[in-house]
């Protein structure tokens, strides 16, 4: 059985019918074709999909795209602002976080969930942060000097932009 | 696609209870994290799955004067950030950040890591030493199961057709009770329990309570102890309970030997982390 669902995808209203057992990042990467949301393990463990539901941090493969109905969902698409990368996404450029980049959308993701509920974290807020995202290239130091960086200008500029 | 299953967003308590006792292969759904996981590696395949989350009385987190309860569809993230949870009761918070990663707990809720009933739940041990309660609603009427009558096996409650459990209620914690939660992990991150131990010690009824996870088919509360004499011999008392209480057995994260090395050093840990500033000690 179908359902309709409704929800709010990086700002705009999005409308679909999905299975019942279709998951969330399912319906964002093929009905959506918002691939910057990528599948790793698909059991919740490398932290690859996540995306912010409502604001908060999830692992996209383990929430039903029918449970996302009336919700308001962040993907990494959502990051930038007309074409102008955040400061988050500049600071792991500068930063030199990304490697092969497959988890860089999900990383960008944990991190900014982390700084819009914690503006100034400490280096073990951030390491707990993106625990729940794994990289196998950087060995997350340059990743957490990343996040350090958004926060360091973010607090500087007074604003993300 | 996780299978072929229907979805219902249930409105009350009622409505959940209702289709989970008519319908065949039913199951609810908190957060999901282990249930859409077992769906996936093919070890459920339910045919209706019932969203409770929606069901405003079970997202209510409510520590009273009395009695403290958690809802069923409170994320475990939620209550390991809530103050009196985090003052009161710091073993129960610890317990909850100890399962999962940030992501996960954000979804996953405490109910759910009881009612999957995994002899590594860590939140078991603590609910254990703190008398909690489940409150369970049936196709005709509620009930309250206390959290040592809950397991009856791996991955099996005492749970009937058509209940569901709605809350947890923790009696209000005695002034000045003290809990701690250890868990011992393979790795620092997000990890299952190979062996999780949880106590409380209660200063003016001098008792102390012990439980302990990932050491038999469910999760055991040990005999309570009285506080008296010195640190090392109660701790050594919580041993000798401690083993002939458990049956620990070898599996892809520990071997029994390792369980039953271990076992005991955390004991003593916990027992000396509890005691260690008892006046008169």
């Amino acid at each position: 059985m179908t359902h309709e669902i409704v929800l709010t995808v990086n700002g705009q209203t999005e409308r679909a019918t999905v299975p019942a057992s279709m998951t969330l990042l399912e319906l964002l990467r093929e009905p959506l074709h918002l691939t910057g949301t990528k599948e790793g393990c698909g059991i919740g463990e490398c932290g690859a999909c996540t995306v912010l539901l409502d604001g908060a941090a999830v692992t996209a493969c383990l929430v039903l795209a029918v449970e996302a109905d009336g919700c308001d969902v962040q993907t990494i698409e959502g990051e930038a602002n007309d074409g102008q990368l955040s400061t988050l996404q500049q600071a792991f450029i500068d930063a030199g976080a990304a490697q092969c980049g497959f988890c860089t959308p999900g990383m960008i993701l944990s991190a900014r969930a982390l700084l819009d509920r914690s503006p100034n974290p400490t280096d073990e807020e951030i390491v707990e942060a993106i625990a729940g995202n794994l990289c196998r290239c950087t060995g997350y130091e340059a990743i957490i000097a990343a996040v350090r960086r958004a926060a360091d200008r973010i607090g500087g500029e007074g604003s993300d932009g | 696609m996780l299978g072929a299953f229907d979805y219902v967003r249930a409105r009350s308590v009622e409505e959940a209870c209702r289709l989970l006792a008519e319908r065949d292969d039913a199951v609810i759904l908190a957060g999901g994290t282990d249930l859409l996981v077992e769906v996936r590696n093919g070890l459920r395949e339910p045919k209706l799955v019932i969203d409770v989350k929606a069901i405003d009385e079970l997202a209510r987190l409510d520590p009273s004067d009395e009695e403290w309860m958690i809802g069923a569809a409170v994320p475990l993230n939620r209550l390991a950030e809530h103050r009196a949870i985090r003052e009161s009761v710091p073993a129960l918070a610890d317990a909850a950040l100890s399962i999962g990663t940030y992501q996960l707990r954000n979804r996953a809720t405490l109910v759910g890591n009881l009612c999957n009933a995994s002899p590594a739940a860590d939140a078991a041990p603590v609910l254990l030493t703190l008398d909690a309660k489940l409150s369970v609603a049936g196709p005709k009427d509620f009930r309250t199961i206390p959290i040592a009558e809950f397991f009856t096996g791996v991955k099996r409650t005492c749970l009937t057709d058509g209940e569901v459990v709605t809350d947890i209620r923790i009696p209000a914690p005695p002034q000045g009770l003290k809990t701690v939660f250890f868990k011992q992990q393979r790795i620092r991150g997000h990890d299952l329990a190979v062996v999780n131990v949880a106590g409380s010690y209660d200063p003016t009824a001098k008792t102390l309570k012990v439980a302990v996870g990932s050491c038999a088919p469910t999760p055991v509360l040990l005999e309570p102890t009285e506080a008296t004499g010195s640190t090392a011999a109660i701790a050594e008392r919580v041993v000798e309970l401690a083993e002939g209480a458990t049956s620990p057995i070898s599996d892809v994260r520990a071997s029994a030997e390792y369980r039953r090395a271990v076992l005991p050093v955390l004991l003593r840990r916990l027992v000396d982390r509890l005691l260690s500033e008892r006046s008169g000690a």
